[in-house]
């Protein structure tokens, strides 16, 4: 089997709050797997622990216990980040540089080859859509523009793996399209991509597999067809029926004459499964926070 | 790890850090602080002291540079180094295959490039006004004077300048050795500032140590002495600019440059052990 693009074992986070030596938890006993070309979606609530995940496999916090690869490489090492792009959520760069000379900078810090730089700046600058903006300051730009300036950041050194913080946070509903349209053409091209987001009705067409993270520990994780598809139900889509023959249909189809069209597995909406999943253990956490304080 | 790599992107990194430096307010406003206070010296010639004025414009000049020189070394490598992770600029940075200690150099170097523009500035207005007053001098003492003297040894300015600009260096380093363990702005500052004040009052401790007898005490002044550089090595400015006899020797510069750099390099790698397990 190939190695995996990203390979989390019993990872567990916890960050030192307040003076006591208090611990928060930020990420508990995670596993993860993220194959080679394929798009994995990170779901979870605010403070779920999708931000700390990503940062620890980008090796800018370190794991409390447990073990965090990208290809192989522990993400300690520097050089596990050689082929990696990042785009951090509610990205902010230096001000005074042009769009165009903040992705060329980082495109120099990744060490482009100097004959391919001015290409690979223009068409990340093409692809995400910012090529009027591109010698306006970074300063100027809007929420939705730092974001895609951010993207092309994290593109323009071509990366095996790319990491999305919440990248369609902040952009309008044709821009975030666009961004899914990019993701997808990655794909394409083989890479890998790994995106954190809220925004379900965009991850579901969008991801081959999820993670549903609550309270830092993983509730789900599968293909999203496996995950929103009801395996004991099966919905028929009837045509050619009149308001009459509706209420007879389910016993008798082929007396009324309907004519069966197709037979399909009925989808919850990731966002109905997401809001099941999420809400249930939250009430679930609640009660026992409440019995807790009563004894 | 290449080499050429790692000091391009050191090289990368302490330019934007030197091009964010230069737009603050705070050292503009500084640098014209600086400037009027050098050419504000001026002012006392109605005292007429004589050649004794372009002694004292020389000590003003050169206690300017030091002091807003201090301020600004301590200030500005905070701020850069804070700018960088309450941005998080540097998490983008860091998340990008580079290590965490060439990131490191470049604010040191950025912030350095910074002094190196602050002390130029600062030595070329005090060598203009020497210049200017040095003239007016001559032209009234014409006659008694044989002609084409130089009262000032220009070089000796930028010699000054060039060694105070190392001693930056050392401030730049520790303050960001303490940036490196430290949470917040003023903390960083406070402490730095203590530092830079031991390093200053270095010379009582070891006039000390050489009045001690052996034993744990004198181990204990003795480790203070290298843990704290000492900053009279670099005020060497009294033997500087007028008399030809006390100059000071090459060999002393090198010797003091040399010493300059070794705790910079010395700091930097400090700031790295803590900054290595910081949390972005
Ligand atoms: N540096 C830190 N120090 C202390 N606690 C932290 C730190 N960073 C994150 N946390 C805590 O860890 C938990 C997980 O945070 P994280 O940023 O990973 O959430 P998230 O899933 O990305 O949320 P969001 O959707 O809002 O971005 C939160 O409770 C947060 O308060
Ligand atoms: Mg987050």
């Amino acid at each position: 089997m190939a190695t995996p693009a990203i390979c989390i074992q019993n990872l567990t986070k916890d960050f030192a709050v307040g003076m006591r030596g208090m611990k928060l938890r930020a990420v508990e006993d995670l596993c993860l797997e993220v194959g080679d070309n394929e798009i994995f979606g990170l779901l979870g609530p605010n403070g779920s622990g999708k931000s700390t995940t990503i940062k620890i496999i980008l090796g800018l916090l370190e794991a409390s216990t447990g073990n965090c690869e990208i290809y192989g490489k522990p993400s300690k090492l520097v050089d596990a980040r050689r082929s990696v792009g990042f785009l951090p959520e509610a990205p902010y760069f230096y001000r005074y540089l042009t769009g165009r000379e903040l992705v060329r900078y980082y495109a120099r810090i990744c060490m482009v080859a100097r004959a391919e730089i001015d290409a690979a700046v223009d068409s990340v600058i093409k692809l995400v859509g910012m090529t009027e903006a591109a010698d306006r300051r970074v300063g100027t730009y809007s929420k939705g523009m730092l974001q895609r300036i951010g993207l092309a950041q994290s593109l323009v050194h071509d990366p095996q793996l790319v990491i999305l913080d919440e990248p369609t946070a902040g952009v309008d509903p044709l821009g975030s399209a666009a961004i899914a349209e990019i993701v997808r053409e990655l794909k394409r091209r083989g890479k890998t991509i790994l995106l954190s987001s809220h925004l379900l009705a965009q991850i579901e067409g969008l991801c081959d597999r999820v993670a549903i993270l609550h309270r830092g520990k993983l509730v789900r994780e599968g293909l999203v067809d496996d995950l929103v598809q009801e395996k004991d139900a099966e919905s028929l889509v009837v045509q050619g029926l009149n308001d009459e023959g509706r209420a007879a249909v389910e016993a008798e189809i082929k007396a009324q004459g309907g004519r069966l069209a197709r037979v399909e597995r009925p989808r919850l909406s990731l966002d109905a499964y997401f809001l099941k999943e999420v809400h249930q253990r939250e009430i679930e956490h609640v009660t026992q926070q409440e019995g807790g304080e009563e004894l | 790890m290449n080499i050429t790599d790692s000091f391009t992107r050191i090289r990368l990194i302490a330019g934007t850090t030197f091009l964010e430096a230069v737009r603050q307010k705070f050292f503009n406003s500084l640098l014209l602080i600086s400037i009027a206070l050098v050419a504000s010296s001026t002012f006392f010639q109605q005292f007429d002291f004589g050649t004794g004025e372009l002694k004292f414009i020389t000590d003003f000049g050169f206690g300017a540079l030091f002091f807003f020189g201090s301020i600004l070394s301590i200030t500005a490598t905070t701020q850069l180094f804070f700018n960088e992770m309450e941005n998080r600029t540097a998490l983008t940075m860091l998340a990008k295959p580079v290590y965490k200690l060439e990131f490191l150099a470049g604010k040191f170097l950025g912030a350095h490039l910074l002094m190196l523009c602050f002390t130029l500035v600062i030595t070329l207005v005090l060598s203009g006004i020497l210049y200017w007053r040095e003239m007016v001098l001559l032209e009234r003492l014409g006659n008694e004077l044989t002609s084409n003297v130089s009262l000032i040894r220009y070089g000796d300015v930028f010699l000054f300048g060039f060694l105070q600009w190392m001693k930056f260096g050392i401030i730049a380093a520790f303050t960001l050795f303490v940036a490196s363990f430290s949470n917040t702005n003023l903390y960083t500052i406070v402490v730095s500032f203590f530092m830079l004040i031991i390093c200053q009052l270095q010379y009582i401790v070891r006039d000390t140590y050489s009045g001690m007898e052996a034993g744990w005490e004198r181990i204990l002044v003795l480790g203070l002495g290298l843990i704290f550089p000492n900053f009279q090595l670099f005020n060497i400015g009294d033997q500087l600019v007028f008399d030809v006899e006390k100059a000071p020797a090459v060999s002393t510069v090198l010797q003091i440059t040399g010493y300059g750099a070794v705790y910079s390099i010395a700091f930097v790698l400090l700031a790295q052990v803590n900054f290595r397990r910081r949390e972005i």
